[in-house]
Formats: C-alpha cells, structure tokens, sequence
C-alpha cells in the first residue's frame, strides 16, 4: 500500500516536473544557441509559450543552416505576435499545405517575386505596398 | 389420545413409512425435490462481487481497493499528460515548419 502510494506521487512529481519552463540561465548551451534572437526577453515571456518555444528548439539542431537562419531570423517576430495570431498563422498553414503543389509552388514564386520587388524598391528608396497589405 | 413421541422416534417411524411407499410415489418426490431444488438455484445470485457487500459504495473502503484506484487515478494523469504532449509536439512541428518555411512568416500572419 504505501509503496503504491509513493509510486503515484513520484509520477505526478515527474509530470509536473516535465511542464516546467526554465529561465534563459538554466537553459543548456543548445537551448541558448537555439533561442538566442530571445536572449533578452526570454524571462518575461509567458510559461506557456517559453515551453513551446523549447519544444521546438529541440528541431534546431536538424535544420540546414539555411533554415537555421530563417528560423533565427522570424523567432523574434514569431514571439511576439498574440496566441491568437500564431493560432491563426498555423491554420492559414496547415490549410496552404493542402493546396495542391502546383498551385502552392506557383504562389510561392509570386510571392518571392513581390519581394525581391519590394527590396529591389527599397533600395532605390521607392516606399511601396507589401503582397501582404495587398491582400 | 396424545403419544409422547421423542425426535429419533418420529425418524424411525418416517423411514418406515417411507420404504411403504410405492415406486411412483417415490420417483414423483425425487422429481418434485429435483425441481424445488433448480427453482433455488435460479433465485441464487448468478454473480457477485468478491467483496460479498449488498450496496456497493463509489469510495473505497479497503487497502486493495484504494491501491487500484491509486493506480486508475496515475494511469489518467499518465494518459492525459502523454497525449497533451503528442499535441505539444505536433504544434511544435509546425511552428518549425513555419518558421523555417520558404515563404516569408507575413504571408500566414494577418
């Protein structure tokens, strides 16, 4: 009996123990290096999303080192947007992933055209209206 | 006239009048015994719960019995905590795939 008791109690310390988010301190070297673009308002963020952010930290090491970059590049961003609008982002995702290829590969190369057109305006100082506002 | 008859009296007397008693008396006793016998049998309990109690309560009242819902309760927490996290990694999965995409993170934020 007792040893059954002490068993349930170890499980519920080890389920509350592994939903525990962690200060950027006591983040491993591969967390930091994963989550660096965060460094500064790591602790400020909410538990639930430092917990998700370290959820996928744990992908980092696969990447390329292009996507390493892009994935550098968007954290910030990413961070900073309201649940409600990462919500909305993975929706809006998971809906193009079932676009057929065609389709999708045709808007994304729309899409990279608007960009190097923006940048290319950018450049020249021309201010102009993203393919996102034009939407 | 009132005879004084001891218990080992009346036995003696029964198992005489018994062995009096013709062959179809006897088979149509056997046969009323036989059925009064499967008629109790159908009023006694077909199953019952090794603890043998009448009404049965929802709080355990024995160690055996506070074991298993021990057991029940931590298997819950178990499953719930494994499938949040199933759901955790797939959501994790497609932050990566958005945050690492092709397209630029604008085109899926409003």
């Amino acid at each position: 009996m007792r040893s059954s008791v002490i068993a349930v109690f170890l499980l519920l310390c080890l389920v509350s123990a592994s939903a525990s988010a962690e200060s950027w301190r006591a983040l491993t070297p591969e967390q930091r290096e994963a989550l660096a673009p965060l460094v500064q308002q790591w602790d400020t963020l909410p538990e639930k999303q430092r917990l998700r952010l370290l959820e996928t930290a744990k992908h980092y090491s696969q990447l390329t080192p292009e996507k390493k970059q892009r994935y550098h590049d968007r954290l910030e961003k990413w961070s900073k947007l309201t649940p409600e609008q990462r919500e909305a982002a993975r929706k809006k995702y998971r809906a193009f992933k079932k676009v057929p290829t065609e389709k999708r590969e045709q808007v994304k190369q729309m899409v990279m055209e608007e960009q190097a057109k923006k940048t290319q305006q950018q450049a020249s100082g021309i201010p102009t209206a993203s393919v996102i506002d034009q939407k | 006239m009132i005879t004084k008859l001891n218990p080992g009296k009346i036995a003696q007397l029964l198992t005489q009048s018994t062995r009096q008693l013709d062959a179809d008396t006897l088979s149509a006793l056997v046969a009323a015994r036989q059925n009064a016998l499967k008629k109790q049998s159908v009023r006694a309990p077909v199953f019952e719960l090794s603890t043998g109690r009448q009404t049965h309560s929802l709080i355990p009242d024995s160690a055996q019995q506070w074991v298993v819902a021990g057991l029940f309760v931590a298997m819950l927490i178990v499953g719930t905590s494994f499938w949040h996290h199933v759901q955790e990694q797939q959501l994790s999965e497609l932050d990566v795939a958005i945050l690492t995409d092709d397209l630029p993170i604008e085109v899926f934020v409003d």
